[in-house]
């Protein structure tokens, strides 16, 4: 029997003067296998001076990402951030495939499984039936073999489950963390 | 040597300047000093008698009767008298007498001595020259202090619980691409585990979610899936189908577990 899929949603976010960021592994159900989060950081005034405008991405990729990986019992096969998070320049870990998925408003394509490649490391998915297709870009450092291997398991997992949509949760969890310890 | 010389002469010259400074030029009748030639008269002789007889006079000689004033023994009395000529050069001209000649008024005037050395003047004064140091006083070296800009290592949480108790939506599979027997074989054990006709049920989906651990569950019909709130022990429990269905007589849901084959 294969090894079931897990899927790594990461997502930073800031709240006020502080940063804090959540990984939530789950299955090709989206149901929640692990799920970590850091402790606020809360940089001093002097850091931000001293980081600048560095602050903010060093603090989401090497500190708090590499921070969860490291934390990870085993490794996942997707590992999944937001759009915002890609576009910023994600250079992290290349162990695993690191994309991001986004719901597009494109025309759904002909039928479930199919995909359509508007990029080098950009392409629509259909998952499911009438629905609009789903945008996935890949990072830099994913090549063109690693993005089929992906294709495969995004379409496996997407039979089951919204793929844009434990982002959210880990929002969510977040947010409501902070507001819970403020 | 000569400059002294010349000096003393300059001093002589305007002490006299000062001197006779003022004196009124009057002009003077040339009459009395004009030289006047006169006749002398022939020389005569006069008779004269034969010598006269001698004559006695007898005088009287007055006694001295009333005091005699005694003029001559008032003292002496010592009277300047200029000389005539000096007298009638004055009647014409006015004589100045000098203060500082005057008897008892004379004072000796002490003459400063000259200057050795004839002082120049016209030169500027040297401006003044800055004080000038030769180093400045060393700066203090300051007390360095590291602050280490490091971001503290963050520990991390783990959050499983509070993300368990968010809802987990869960996509139902598309019936329509199951296998059919696979299918007929669902439909079947649906029908037994709910009791019901199977024309008196409408399926909504078939989903796959934890054998345990499932501790509420709605559905979603807008989207066709399902919403489950889980116990941690639906972390570890196995996947199954699910069968979600609602009674077509008075709308009540019915959902079983089913076995694959």
């Amino acid at each position: 029997m294969a090894e079931p899929i897990k899927l790594a949603y990461f997502m930073a976010v800031k709240e006020g003067t502080s940063y804090l960021g959540g990984l939530l592994v789950t299955d090709t159900s989206g149901i929640p296998l692990d799920f970590r989060y850091t402790e606020p950081i809360t940089p001093t005034r002097l850091q931000s001076i001293l980081y600048g405008k560095s602050l903010e991405p060093h603090l989401k990729e090497e500190v708090i990402q590499k921070t969860l990986l490291k934390e990870l019992k085993t490794p996942p096969d997707l590992f999944i951030l937001s759009a915002t998070e890609l576009a910023g320049g994600w250079s992290g870990d290349a162990k695993y495939p690191v994309l991001a998925v986004q719901k597009s408003q494109e025309a759904p394509l002909t039928k479930v499984g199919d995909a359509f490649r508007s990029g080098p490391r950009e392409l629509l998915i259909q998952l499911t039936e009438g629905a609009a297709p789903l945008r996935v870009m890949f990072a830099a450092s994913v090549d063109a073999v690693a993005q089929e291997q992906a294709l495969g398991k995004l379409l496996e997992a997407g039979y089951h489950m919204d793929l844009a949509e434990p982002l959210e949760r880990v929002t969510a969890a977040l947010q409501s963390l902070v507001v819970k310890d403020s | 040597m000569f400059g002294r010389m010349k000096d003393a002469m300059a001093d002589a010259a305007e002490t006299l300047r000062q001197a006779f400074a003022g004196l009124t030029v009057v002009e003077a009748q040339p009459g009395p000093f004009l030289l006047h030639s006169h006749g002398s008269a022939a020389l005569a002789a006069e008779p004269r008698a034969a010598l006269e007889v001698p004559v006695a006079e007898c005088r009287e000689m007055r006694l001295l009767r009333e005091a005699v004033e005694g003029r001559a023994l008032e003292p002496f009395r010592t009277e300047l008298r200029a000389e005539g000529g000096w007298a009638r050069w004055g009647a014409e001209a006015e004589v100045i007498r000098m203060t500082p000649l005057e008897a008892g008024r004379a004072a000796r005037v002490a003459v400063p001595p000259l200057p050795r050395k004839a002082q120049v003047l016209g030169s500027l004064e040297p401006p003044v020259r800055p004080a000038t140091r030769r180093q400045l006083d060393p700066l203090l070296r300051p007390g360095t202090r590291r602050l280490d800009p490091r971001l503290e290592a963050v520990s991390v949480v783990s959050g499983l619980g509070a993300m368990l108790s968010m809802a987990v939506p869960i996509r139902g599979e598309d019936i329509h691409r199951l296998p059919k027997g696979l299918w007929m074989r669902y439909s079947l054990q649906l029908v037994r585990g709910t009791g019901e006709n199977v024309r008196n049920l409408e399926v909504l989906g078939l989903f796959r979610i934890p054998r345990k651990g499932v501790a509420d569950l709605s559905h979603d019909p807008r989207q066709g899936r399902i919403l489950v709130r889980l116990e941690p022990a639906a972390i570890t429990a196995p996947r199954g189908p699910f069968i979600l269905a609602r009674r077509k007589d008075d709308g009540a849901l019915l959902s079983c577990f089913v076995e694959d084959p």
